[in-house]
């Protein structure tokens, strides 16, 4: 099989599944037919990934491109459509298609009891997602890269609202679909600005060269691409979607968190990355946005009751990680702990799922002792959370210490790179104490009534979870071949660890301390009433508030005042040209009696009058 | 011999009465004949001018305008009919409803 075609495979799989899903009812309506033939798609999609990264392993280290023109416009074509398959995409679609292949088979047993029809609309959705964001993977321009981004927020709509009767569910997927539109007007117009300015939608050298040979025609179209990163990728402050969205089957938000739509703007920045290189000040912006994201993230975090929130803002609170480290010019380690956290999130995810399926309650305190009951869960949850705080060994250290010397050596060139620095290492310790508080409530101590006949699922349900801790633990040694792969420029090294290395590790420890002191020594019960307010303040929705407020006194204001001046200013001068005319045509129409006698008078005068007209000319003629 | 300035005196005269009889007249046939002296007028002139210099241009123009004038007293005569089918009344001031 050669790139081509395994390139083909991995797009185009998962699209025949849920075409054939889509059209065929039959299929559709029979759960064995439709669950199978969507984790089929996967299947194939996730062989070609692999089959591609070995080729890509063993070729010619230039990217290949397979493309045709798009959109013919005076002889030439505006964009090309087609596949870019170099290491990146070649790794992305690897991570991708292998949790979407680990969702979908955790997902046949998680939504066994939905009804038939259901359960097809279910896996169609998934098959779909996974298509568009192989296609947005494999993206050879921004507008393709564009075309796919769109189609991945309508499967995440579509997934987030699967519950649509019900109306929270139907409100996140909106409120989802609605924020990330917003962000997606940045890439909508940067992309015309880019095209307009240049007269290409690639990110290729030669595009880069003009847009810095243009003015700021590079930091505007950079700027506006990160507006696009901040909706998909959940940065504050249009994070808001991100921890409704868990309205969603729990298998859903695995897939949304880990391998597709948040992951799709990160992507864009590491696919689009010498767009903002070439603009510096887009990418400090980048690192303080990222920064900070991390650290309000994880400090919401904290105090969350629903573990399945815990994970969605601890998503928030890595991405920030990853955009932080892009900002600061550490591509490696952004785009590794892309791919590190898509394992370990899609595994914590499918394990909190596991958790629900067994208790039949998102609340933490409805859970807990249940790792006497539900090992193999207990097992990768722990893995999970490990790999997330950043234990050694575990995939999440060894990309999160390549993220925290990327913004350590930027600090050299820059010192306002200190303050994400410090965010993020900042984050450190508090992701340790909010995982280990999760762990400890629900798989330690006494279980509430709730948990008492919790039980393991089925193999659809923790194959998939055993599958995904392998990469969740072994990632990390795979970090230089990964580098290889990439062909990114930066130096990775499994047994070296850093002064930054070991303050995030002692960190760590210390925030998984403070996690047995306070949840399971139950030491400190009082500071958690007396922060609580603080804690409520931001919980509740600062946030949320300040949008809601923008979109009533501001957004609505412009409308009404727009409204009023379309109504009274625009459609007046309207208005008035149409009554002038209908008024004056109201005299004119006095003439025209009906009368036959008036009109022959009026005949009669002409004549006269003509008569009169050539008697006069041919005396003024005479007189001549 | 006749002077050339009894037949145009004779046609401003019915000419004048035709004009006269267009815009007193109400009756819708009373404006019709009216319309036939107006047109009888004209060809009177054209006969004249052509019996006096024109030659026989006048006269065929005469001859071409009596066809004309006849075609035209049918389609008259034929909104009168249709007038007075409608609202059995042939007083032309009341038909004026196409200017509302």
């Amino acid at each position: 099989m050669n790139l081509f075609n395994a390139g083909l495979v991995a797009v185009f799989a998962p699209l025949v599944a849920a075409l054939l899903l889509f059209v065929v009812q039959p299929i559709r309506y029979n759960r064995h037919l439709a669950g199978g033939l969507s984790a089929l798609g996967a299947l194939a999609s996730f062989a070609a990934s692999l089959t591609l990264v070995a080729l890509r392993m063993g070729g010619d280290p230039a990217p290949a491109i397979y493309e045709s023109t798009w959109l013919p416009e005076a002889g030439r074509s505006v964009a090309t459509i087609g596949m870019h398959l170099d290491g990146i995409s070649a790794s992305m679609l690897v991570v991708v298609s292998l949790v979407a292949l680990c969702v979908q088979l955790f997902s046949l047993e998680y939504m066994e009891t939905e009804p038939d029809a259901d359960f097809g609309r279910y896996f169609t959705w998934q098959s779909l997602f996974l298509f568009s964001m192989a296609a947005l993977v494999v993206a050879p321009n921004i507008l393709q890269l564009f075309a796919a981004w769109e189609l991945v927020g309508l499967c995440s709509y579509l997934l987030i609202g699967f519950y649509y009767k019900k109306p929270s569910a139907a409100r996140a997927a909106l409120k989802a679909f609605w924020v990330t539109k917003f962000a997606d007007l940045g890439l909508l117009i940067g992309l015309l600005v880019q095209y307009g300015a240049v007269g290409s939608v690639g990110w290729d050298p030669a595009t880069v060269t003009a847009m810095q040979a243009t003015g700021s025609v590079a930091t505007v179209v950079a700027a506006l691409y990160f507006l696009a990163v901040m909706g998909k990728s959940a940065q504050f402050p249009l994070h808001v979607w991100l921890p409704d969205a868990m309205e969603g089957p729990t298998p859903v938000s695995a897939l949304l968190h880990a391998a597709t739509m948040v992951a799709a703007g990160v992507y864009l920045i590491v696919r689009a990355y010498p767009i903002f290189l070439a603009a510096p000040s887009v990418m400090l912006a980048m690192s303080l946005i990222g920064g900070f994201t991390a650290l309000f993230a994880a400090l919401i975090a904290i105090n969350q009751t629903d573990i399945k929130r815990v994970l969605a803002y601890s998503t928030c609170s890595q991405l920030g990680y990853m955009v932080a480290s892009l900002g600061a010019g550490g591509l490696f380690g952004g785009y590794f702990h892309l791919a590190t956290h898509a394992f370990f999130k899609a595994m914590l995810f499918l394990s909190a799922g596991s958790v629900i399926h067994a208790v039949h309650s998102n609340e933490i305190s409805h859970m807990g002792g249940l790792s006497r009951k539900m090992k193999l869960t207990t097992f990768t949850f722990i893995t999970g959370a490990a790999a997330l705080a950043g234990l050694p060994g575990l995939a999440g250290f060894f990309s999160k210490d390549q993220i925290l010397e990327a913004l350590l050596e930027a600090t050299e060139h820059n010192t306002l790179y200190w303050a994400p620095f410090l965010m993020c290492l900042a984050t450190v310790g508090i992701t340790a104490y909010y995982m280990s508080r999760v762990v400890f409530l629900v798989f330690f101590g006494e279980p509430s009534e709730h948990a008492h006949h919790a039980s393991e699922g089925g193999i659809a349900m923790w194959a998939p979870l055993l599958i995904l801790a392998v990469p969740s633990i072994a990632a990390g040694y795979f970090g230089s071949a990964f580098l290889r792969l990439t062909g990114i420029e930066g130096e990775f090294h499994v047994n070296h660890i850093t002064p930054v290395g070991g303050l995030a590790f002692a960190l760590a420890f210390g925030g998984i301390g403070l996690g047995y002191a306070l949840n399971v020594l139950k030491l400190g019960a009082g500071l958690g009433t007396a922060l609580k307010p603080v804690a409520d303040f931001i919980e509740y929705g600062a946030v949320d508030r300040a949008w809601l407020a923008g979109y009533r006194y501001g957004m609505l204001a412009l409308s009404r005042g727009f409204a009023w001046t379309d109504r009274y200013i625009i459609d007046g001068l309207l208005n008035a040209i149409g009554a002038s005319v209908l008024s004056i045509a109201e005299w004119v129409r006095g003439l025209q009696t009906g009368r036959v006698s008036d009109y022959v008078y009026v005949v009669m005068i002409g004549v006269v009058c003509l008569a009169a007209w050539s008697q006069l000319v041919s005396l003024a003629g005479g007189v001549q | 011999m006749m002077d050339i300035r009894i037949f145009l005196s004779l046609a401003v005269v019915l000419f004048t009465i035709g004009v006269y009889g267009v815009l007193t007249r109400r009756n819708a046939v009373g404006i019709l004949l009216s319309i036939e002296l107006l047109a009888n007028a004209v060809n009177l002139n054209l006969v004249a001018f052509g019996h006096f210099g024109a030659g026989a241009v006048g006269q065929v123009f005469a001859l071409f305008s009596v066809a004309l004038t006849v075609t035209e007293v049918i389609v008259g005569l034929a909104i009168v009919v249709l007038l007075y089918r409608t609202r059995q009344d042939i007083t032309v001031d009341l038909a004026s409803e196409m200017s509302r």
